[in-house]
């Protein structure tokens, strides 16, 4: 067992960290050079895997289909070839009712390859639907520093469960570009500590966008997939109405509240200076509200 | 881009047979993957493929790539790499990764 940080590996390292020894069998792997045909034209240079690895394993026995994303290759962006390898992971999940765990690193959609992207990104949601109107558990893993932006957030978003470390962040628009839109008194994007307790693990966790929240290391990681694993969230009609009033209320309270820390303490945050800097493990037993 | 092949000559190489092929190294600025794969026609010489996008090093590239071939037994393989604007000590760090990754026992 170790404590490597989660955040600090690539997607392969990630994968052999997580599932059981050996157990991990890829599919499309490396040597069937299924590479996007974008990139070269672009002078970009391409990845073997399309910055994607995905596969069956199994973790603590359990039999899962898995995909990692490696966010150093142009973002962690989805492509075409991206895009049909994930719709491809999830279509296989549903046909055998197995869970489907991604661990995400992406910025969103591969803006260089215009539409294909942009198609794919909406299959692979579909395909999230159909497995969750199986019954079968969709898991996102968001704890590297890339996060889950653009079509990946929204994709995230889809899913059963996320599972997020401190470091992890979702959202549709990046900072950067927020604040480009907005002005920089609306959104500093080279404020750290505001971007990630905006966006990040534990304000996501609070706000009820995450389901757990795990420290930044591979062991945790494991254990916490390992609990998700078990549960799916069928989305019935009750379930969608509960969630969307649930989300209404939300904006109603904190949607003019200019400040993350004041959102924390009116979550029931005991000591928000104190929780800031506390280990996730540490955040989720002593400082953060018991989710009922 | 830039696209060039070279074989070496090199001292043949054995690694399990469980293994197909070894991976290291992601295409990102200043970075590059490498992938190793057996070539059994050519047991004692190395044949690389290099796609950069960093074109005009391509002496500093085959000065690279066969240092390698001659300090490390990598004879029987073919080598593709796609790169990023990685420097020589980086590319000599991928290849030895994917050899190790290659040749060791875990699987």
């Amino acid at each position: 067992m170790s404590r490597v940080p989660y955040h600090e590996l690539k997607a392969r390292e990630r994968i052999a960290a997580i599932v059981d020894p050996g157990s991990f069998s890829e599919i499309i792997p490396p040597p069937e050079r299924v590479m996007s045909a974008y990139l070269p034209k672009l002078g970009i240079p391409v990845a073997f895997d399309d910055g994607i690895a995905i596969g069956r394993a199994t973790i603590a026995g359990k039999p899962v289909y898995l995909a990692a994303q490696a966010g150093q290759f142009v973002g962690g962006s989805v492509g075409e070839v991206h895009s049909a390898k994930l719709v491809g992971l999830l279509k296989s999940a549903a046909r055998d009712r197995l869970p489907c765990v991604f661990l995400v690193e992406s910025g969103g959609v591969r803006l260089h390859e215009g539409s294909s992207g942009e198609i794919g990104i909406a299959e692979a949601i579909r395909a999230v639907f159909d497995c969750r109107a199986a019954g079968v558990p969709t898991i996102a893993v968001i704890g590297s520093d890339i996060g889950a932006y653009g079509g990946m957030g929204i994709l995230s978003a889809c899913c059963d469960f996320r599972l997020m470390t401190e470091h992890g962040r979702i959202g549709i628009s990046g900072p950067i570009v927020i604040e480009k839109w907005m002005g920089k008194e609306a959104f500093d994007s080279s404020n750290r500590a505001l971007v990630w307790k905006t966006s990040g693990g534990k304000t996501r966790f609070l706000l009820g966008d995450a389901e757990a929240l795990v420290n930044d290391s591979t062991d945790a990681v494991r254990d916490g997939i390992l609990s998700l694993l078990s549960r799916s969230a069928k989305p019935d009609l009750a379930f969608v109405k509960a969630r969307q009033k649930f989300l209404q209320e939300r904006l109603d309270t904190f949607g003019k509240t200019p400040d993350p820390d004041a959102i924390w303490a009116a979550l029931g945050v005991r000591d928000v200076a104190a929780a800031t800097l506390a280990e996730a493990s540490e955040f989720v037993e002593s400082f953060a509200p018991k989710k009922p | 881009m830039e696209k060039f092949q070279q074989s070496f000559p090199s001292k043949p190489v054995a690694w399990p047979a469980s293994k197909k092929w070894a991976l290291s190294g992601v295409v990102g600025s200043g970075n590059l993957e490498v992938l190793i794969e057996p070539n059994a026609a050519a047991p004692a010489s190395v044949s690389y493929a290099v796609e950069t996008s960093f074109p005009g090093y391509k002496d500093s590239w085959l000065a690279a790539l066969g240092d390698f071939a001659s300090h490390y037994a990598v004879g029987g393989t073919t080598i593709t790499i796609h790169d990023q604007g990685a420097s020589p000590i980086v590319i000599t760090m991928r290849l030895r990764q994917a050899l190790d990754l290659l040749t060791s026992a875990k699987p």
